[in-house]
């Protein structure tokens, strides 16, 4: 199966990037994905965290365990990427990890949905056409990252491809759902933004008070299911 | 501004969640060791002399940092060792023109919650420190009452030493220092960098000038970020980088060739090309810089920076010892 291009690179005393190619692609997802339960599975002396992203995943350590450690190789960038140069020749026969499928209601209702009428007349289509869009694709989670439990979504119909705002606004709310050129995505935090405001979950995309603060994670399964405004209500109140 | 900070929130940045944490955590962490506390106890970053505050019990306190100078009472206290307090005391920062953040550490560290594995406080998100914001006047901050034996021998120390004299209305503190100057290399306008994975990007006059022309710290700079303001990069490529993770001490640059130092509240992904990564025992000095100061970057590799940040966190660990011995 799969490998082509594999790099190790240093990111900092304290991380190594592991680089599966350069291009946003579903196999890359994958191949970044097992690696990074792999290594949850069997860390090595001193490993801390990771950050998956589109086509590389970043191992974080303590370079004062990694080097007291017995991995062999000089210094902790050549100990750390031996390991998981050895770790990575078994992503060749486990299977793939699934993400989780995860069903985000959304109000498209015009009081939630600022430039749904500008997408549409963008796009010379109905609004209700955008909603159908935009609820009917099935999205996967790449990678999160920019702020709190942001979800960077791949699969949004390119029909709705839609510039950003040509000025941003100063305060976007949590939950707001939103379109940047060829991505879609959902606001958690109140934030500044310059995307084009389509809708709004009622759901806490980021809870730091849950044991998973935020919602998705990369190699997650995303569908919109378009609600109305009593349902927001209702499951804003529940 | 004035935040409450930790060593940062290291656990989560694959949900998006920056590590913020003391901007100079070489300071944070002298300041600890100084009144016996962990070195991941919860300090206050002052960001230059703004501040002001009451002590309404006794305390032992240390404060490390550039940016301000503790005065107490027409008293000036010194930096870089244990203060015992008296209960009452008015203690203000003055400006001390030599950096821009000070720690202030107290006994048992202060007393916010741990939220995600940390007290630090999470800005662009709104949680961790004090309320999720930067400390306010008006707000009332207290000590874990939970101490370490150290702690308690620095106490037990003043204590003793105070019933003797039987007199206590002025700070009192031993006079030997804990300084921070013999960690960090005599020119502190001078950054060590190792080269970043995009370096190839940009032409050779640009890598040159970037490794030998003054870059200046921009006004538009805080926790998140420094813009360098000097020679705009030029590019050999002009390939996409796909977003991928950065982390405090990356300088990426931006579309127009500009340069940018991240900083404790950067975000943990971006998408610009990574010319160079400070050696994380050179962010203490980053920490320390304003708006209009001119740094110089030296390249070293990474091997270099790896063997740097294991001798710190060895000194800084024979320096907890000592302070131990001290008291004992």
């Amino acid at each position: 199966m799969p490998h082509k291009a594999f790099k190790i690179y240093y990111l900092s005393e304290t991380a190594v990037t592991v680089e599966f190619g350069q291009q946003i692609a579903e196999d890359l997802l994958s191949e970044v994905n097992h690696l990074n339960q792999l290594l949850h599975e069997q860390p090595f002396t001193g490993f801390e965290t990771t950050v998956p992203a589109y086509s590389t995943l970043t191992v974080f350590y303590d370079p004062v365990a990694v080097i007291k450690s017995d991995l062999p190789g000089v210094g902790c960038f050549a100990k750390v990427s031996g390991y998981l140069n050895a770790l990575k020749q078994q992503v060749k026969t486990a299977a793939p990890v699934a993400g989780d499928r995860v069903v985000i209601p959304v109000c498209y209702d015009a009081a939630f949905a600022p430039d749904l009428a500008e997408v549409a007349d963008l796009h010379q289509v109905s609004i209700a056409e955008v909603i159908r869009l935009h609820s009917e694709a099935v999205y996967k989670v790449y990678m999160i990252g920019f702020i709190p439990g942001f979800a960077y979504l791949g699969g949004m119909d390119s029909r709705l491809a839609t510039p950003r705002k040509a000025t941003p606004r100063k305060r976007v709310p949590a939950g707001a759902v939103g379109i940047a050129g060829q991505q879609t995505g959902v606001y958690p935090i109140d934030t500044p933004g310059g995307w084009q405001i389509i809708g709004q979950t009622p759901l806490k995309m980021f809870d730091r008070d849950r044991g998973q603060p935020s919602l998705l994670k990369a190699g997650d399964i995303v569908v919109f299911k378009a609600i109305d405004i009593q349902e927001f209500n209702e499951l804003s109140a529940g | 501004m004035s935040t409450i900070q930790d060593l940062g929130r290291h656990r989560y940045l694959s949900q998006g969640v920056p590590v913020s944490g003391a901007m100079d955590a070489l300071s944070a962490q002298i300041a600890n060791i100084a009144v016996g506390n962990p070195d991941n106890a919860a300090v206050i970053e002052f960001t230059y002399a703004d501040a002001e505050f009451i002590a309404e019990t006794d305390l032992l306190i240390a404060y490390v940092g550039g940016g301000a100078i503790f005065q107490s009472g027409g008293q000036i206290l010194p930096p870089e060792r244990p203060l015992f307090v008296p209960s009452g005391a008015i203690i203000k920062l003055i400006n001390n023109p030599s950096g821009s953040r000070t720690y202030l550490a107290v006994a048992g560290g202060w007393d916010v919650p741990e939220i995600l594995g940390s007290k630090s406080t999470c800005l662009v998100a709104g949680f961790g420190g004090l309320e999720g914001r930067a400390l306010k006047s008006g707000d009332m901050l207290i000590n874990m009452q939970e101490t370490t034996s150290n702690t308690q021998k620095i106490l037990h120390y003043f204590e003793e030493k105070l019933q003797k004299i039987s007199k206590k209305y002025k700070v009192d503190y031993p006079g030997w220092s804990l300084p921070r100057q013999v960690h960090l290399p005599a020119d502190g306008k001078i950054i060590r960098v190792v080269p970043g994975n995009e370096l190839g990007w940009f032409n050779g006059r640009s890598i040159a000038g970037f490794l030998s022309a003054p870059y200046i710290i921009g006004r538009q700079s805080n926790r998140m970020g420094y813009h360098l303001e000097g020679a705009a990069m030029e590019r050999l490529k002009n390939d996409e980088l796909l977003s991928t993770a950065v982390t405090p001490g990356t300088i990426q640059v931006t579309g127009s060739g500009s340069m940018v130092l991240l900083m404790a509240d950067c975000q943990t992904t971006g998408g610009y090309p990574r010319i160079a990564q400070v050696a994380a025992v050179d962010m203490p000095l980053c920490a320390q810089l304003k708006p209009g100061d001119a740094i110089y970057f030296k390249d070293i590799t990474r091997r270099e920076a790896e063997m740097l940040y294991i001798e710190r966190e060895q000194q800084l660990h024979k320096l907890t010892i000592a302070v131990q011995s001290k008291f004992s």
